[in-house]
């Protein structure tokens, strides 16, 4: 016991560990640059790169660690790059970590929910915003486990450098046990140094887990403040117990809200009247899009005049959605155009085709706002901060403007008092009100709505048609809705459109299509929803 | 037999080796004559002449890779494990100190030692390493030391060894990778079968420690090396491990140095001749406690 006491405080042994962590770092690091640019190459649009990353990944995760630092500090010198035996360390373990840390990006990336990156394109996001904003900070939170355990893994592995004479733990410690038979109180005690050591990397990990814990309330997470996404002001944050509030009826969220205007079928027509002679605001012509042999849009043509209200109404896979996605190039289509206020998408002046970057900005330019059946609001993000922080990076707004903004469009859609209530701590409801602030803030010229209210539970729908009509009846925005409320398209559109098998087969004024139907597709359709919809229309 | 590869066994260095003994001879008269008293000094008379004559190794710091786990040879020293200590550590130093170069240390595995060298990571080896015609395709050795290794089993000897024979059938033993022993014990296997025993089985580990273990482990029932590190061994666990034997070994220790630096050799081998005539090596023999009888005149192992 004495001489386990002796062996443990030996300034030998001590000085040792500052070689397993140096190597360790040198792997960590190393590997972390070298993960990055393999993630990178893997998630790639170009074939090629993928290739090669996959190609390196088979190499170092498929051969030993010891191989490798043996290679690097005995075979690198025959073609003059001689490094210390650490470099060599460093760099073996540093190649042999890479493929598993680009793993660990790659599943962290592909983690993040899809709707969410494509909500951040819909607002004009470019792939790097993107990547900054929305994915990165919420792959690093859930990575955050798989790094402790490769933090563990690499400091473990770093006693492999004995090998290759780095005087790390593991050497010292046979050396002495050679030099002075005590074999066993020797590597107990620097079994217990690598047992203090990793125990320490838990510790950090945990300590990191819980610093960017987005449940946690600011005082404790003190270094999420740190973090460039959750760069908060203290003073507006709510309380948790706010945060958390059960969700009361949606009628009594809405205090400020009047109580929708009644509008005769007069006034109704009029409106549409006036409408026909205003500009176009989009206009598809003759769209065609397939899913490999499947057609989805089979020549589609619509045209969409500032202030009108277009209701998209058909069956599940008519083409609704996806028609909705091509008015915001979410989607590329085979044939056909589509312009958004004059500008024809997805081509620069010249006729070329453009790169995602230029197509992000393409889309903050031409302001098409979308809403969406899944709200897809950024999860790591408050109220304030989905409405705000889109504002801010894609339009370069101040941080007191973009807050001012948020919050009064918050107050607008009745959740100015939520507006620090995480996306998870709100209902569907109220989340979808949220997406439809975030929606307008940069003052869209056109609104997409893709069945805003299918993903809704019955009673939280109306919350959400209730701000929707506001949009139509006060605002007169100009909006493109899908959707099966009947009824609500009866109140709110202009016009509706039927889709059916990727083509619009009958379409024209809202009321006179909804109740009497030509086509015969359009008669079967309403008079199912009617059936179904009915005990859930909107008063 | 064990001394088929010195003075009488190669003419390829003959002519160096001579030349080189009547210049060492030569300057050993003159130390004598002008220094009579100086035998154990730090540094040889004759060693002014080959700093003179090999100036480019003068005032150089030279890495010396070492498989610091055999105790007495080289061990770091338990008062300071920051230092390494043994007989080799001395040796090289005073050779060093007679060419005017300075050694650092990198402890390597003993398999590591010669690939070490040959990657140009270290630039000699003075490890109790046994110069052997296959190792000699890797490096040039200088030898300085006869070989006698000890058969090491536990304690009452279960298996009654008495030496790399047939007592050895149906034995597993320890051996580091890379050891002369090694295909000596694996030559055994036709014997023991042709005697109808079964074949002794080999363990191979990474140093002496781990070797000495697996006795006291239970795992091996012999390991035979060098005799002095055999009888630390015993010494550090005197109930637990005895030396059964020792036995002659037909093999020479040697310093290896690059096969591309033959200059360095002959100044390695120069200087060892004038450490060895200023008494130097048995004195560090002496200081280490190893038999005097080690003791061997230089000289050089080199094929193609």
């Amino acid at each position: 016991m004495s001489l386990f006491v002796h062996y443990l405080s030996l300034p030998y042994l001590i000085e040792g560990i500052w070689f397993t962590v140096a190597v360790t770092a040198l792997g960590l690091g190393g590997g972390l640059i070298l993960g990055l640019v393999l993630a990178a190459m893997q998630l790639s649009r170009f074939a090629v790169l993928a290739v090669l990353a996959r190609g390196y990944t088979v190499i170092f995760r498929g051969t030993p660690l010891i191989l490798q630092m043996v290679f690097a500090y005995d075979a690198l010198p025959q073609i003059g790059l001689k490094l210390s035996a650490i470099g060599a360390a460093g760099l073996a373990l540093a190649a042999n970590e890479a493929p598993f840390i680009a793993e660990m990006l790659r599943a962290g990336v592909l983690g993040v929910d899809r709707g969410q990156v494509l909500a951040g394109q819909a607002l004009g996001m470019t792939p790097a915003l993107l990547m900054r904003r929305i994915i990165a900070p919420q792959a690093i939170r859930t990575m955050i486990p798989a790094f402790g355990n490769e933090t563990v893994s690499a400091l473990k592995n770093s006693s492999l450098a004995s090998v290759i004479s780095v005087q790390e733990l593991t050497l010292r410690s046979t050396q002495l046990a050679s030099s002075t038979f005590d074999f066993f109180s020797i590597f107990f005690a620097s079994g217990l140094i690598y047992l203090v050591l990793t125990s320490l990397v838990s510790v950090i990990q945990l300590f990191v887990e819980r610093a960017l814990d987005l449940d946690r309330v600011a005082p404790q997470g003190r270094l999420a403040i740190f973090l460039p996404w959750r760069r908060v002001d203290l003073q507006t944050k709510a309380k948790l117990a706010e945060q958390t509030a059960p969700t009361a009826p949606p009628h009594s969220l809405l205090p400020e809200m009047p109580a929708p205007r009644p509008t005769s079928r007069s006034d109704r027509a009029k409106h549409a009247a006036m409408v026909e002679r205003n500009n176009v605001a989009v206009e598809v012509t003759g769209l065609h899009k397939n899913y490999g042999e499947q057609t989805v849009l089979n020549g589609v043509d619509l045209t969409v005049r500032v202030g009108e209200v277009v209701a998209l109404l058909g069956p599940s896979g008519s083409g609704k959605s996806t028609l909705l996605r091509c008015i915001n190039h979410l989607e590329n289509w085979d044939s056909g155009m589509v312009r958004v206020g004059g500008r024809r998408l997805g081509h620069s002046d010249d006729g070329r085709k453009l790169t995602p970057r230029a197509i992000a900005n393409e889309r903050a330019s031409v302001g098409v706002g979308m809403v969406f059946q899944q709200f897809n609001l950024f999860s790591h993000l408050t109220a304030r901060e989905n409405v705000a922080g889109p504002l801010r990076w894609v339009h370069g707004w101040s941080r007191t403007d973009a807050d001012r903004r948020a919050q009064e469009l918050l107050e607008r859609v009745g959740l100015s008092h939520r507006a620090d209530a995480l996306p998870r701590h709100l209902s569907g409801g109220q989340q979808q009100r949220v997406a439809i602030a975030r929606a307008l803030a940069p003052n869209p010229s056109v609104l997409l709505l893709d069945e805003p209210t299918s993903a809704l539970d019955p009673e939280l729908v109306n919350e959400v048609l209730e701000v929707i009509r506001r949009l139509a009846v006060d605002d007169g925005l100009t909006m493109i809705i899908s959707t099966h409320q009947i009824r609500f398209a009866d109140e709110v559109a202009d016009r509706v459109a039927f889709l059916s098998g990727g083509s619009i087969i009958e379409q024209g004024p809202a009321h006179q299509i909804l109740s009497n139907p030509q086509h015969p597709a359009t008669a079967r359709f309403l008079s199912v929803m009617e059936a179904d919809k009915a005990p859930e229309s909107t008063s | 037999m064990h001394r088929q590869f010195s003075t009488e066994a190669g003419p390829r260095h003959s002519t160096v080796v001579s030349g080189l003994r009547n210049a060492a001879l030569f300057a050993f008269l003159l130390a004598a004559v002008w220094a009579p008293t100086s035998a154990s000094a730090a540094a040889p008379a004759g060693c002014a002449a080959l700093q003179t004559k090999y100036p480019q190794f003068k005032d150089k710091q030279l890495v010396n890779a070492i498989n610091p786990h055999t105790p007495g040879y080289e061990a770091i020293d338990p008062k300071d494990p920051n230092k390494y200590v043994g007989f080799d550590i001395d040796l090289g130093e005073a050779i060093g100190e007679c060419l005017g170069f300075t050694l650092t240390y990198k402890p390597v595995t003993f398999a590591a030692l010669l690939t070490t060298l040959a990657s140009g990571q270290a630039d000699i080896v003075i490890s109790d390493i046994y110069a052997t015609e296959e190792r000699a395709k890797a490096a040039d050795f200088i030898t300085y030391s006869k070989v006698f290794d000890g058969v090491l089993v536990a304690k009452g000897n279960p298996k009654k060894i008495t030496g790399i024979n047939i007592s050895m059938c149906g034995a597993a033993a320890a051996e580091n990778t890379g050891f002369v022993e090694v295909p000596l014990v694996q030559a055994l296997i036709p014997e023991c079968k042709a005697a109808g025993k079964p074949e002794p089985t080999l363990q191979l580990y990474d140093n002496n420690a781990n070797c000495i273990q697996a006795i006291l482990a239970g795992r091996a029932d012999t390991y035979v090396n060098d005799v002095n590190t055999v009888d630390q061994a015993v010494k550090a666990n005197p109930d637990k491990l005895e030396k059964a034997i020792a036995v002659t070994i037909p093999y020479s220790v040697g310093i290896a140095v690059p096969k591309d630096k033959p200059d360095f050799r002959d100044a390695v081998m120069a200087a060892l001749i004038e450490v060895q005539k200023a008494g130097t090596h048995k004195a560090l023999l002496a200081k280490w406690e190893l038999d005097p009888n080690n003791f061997k005149e230089p000289d050089i192992l080199s094929v193609k």
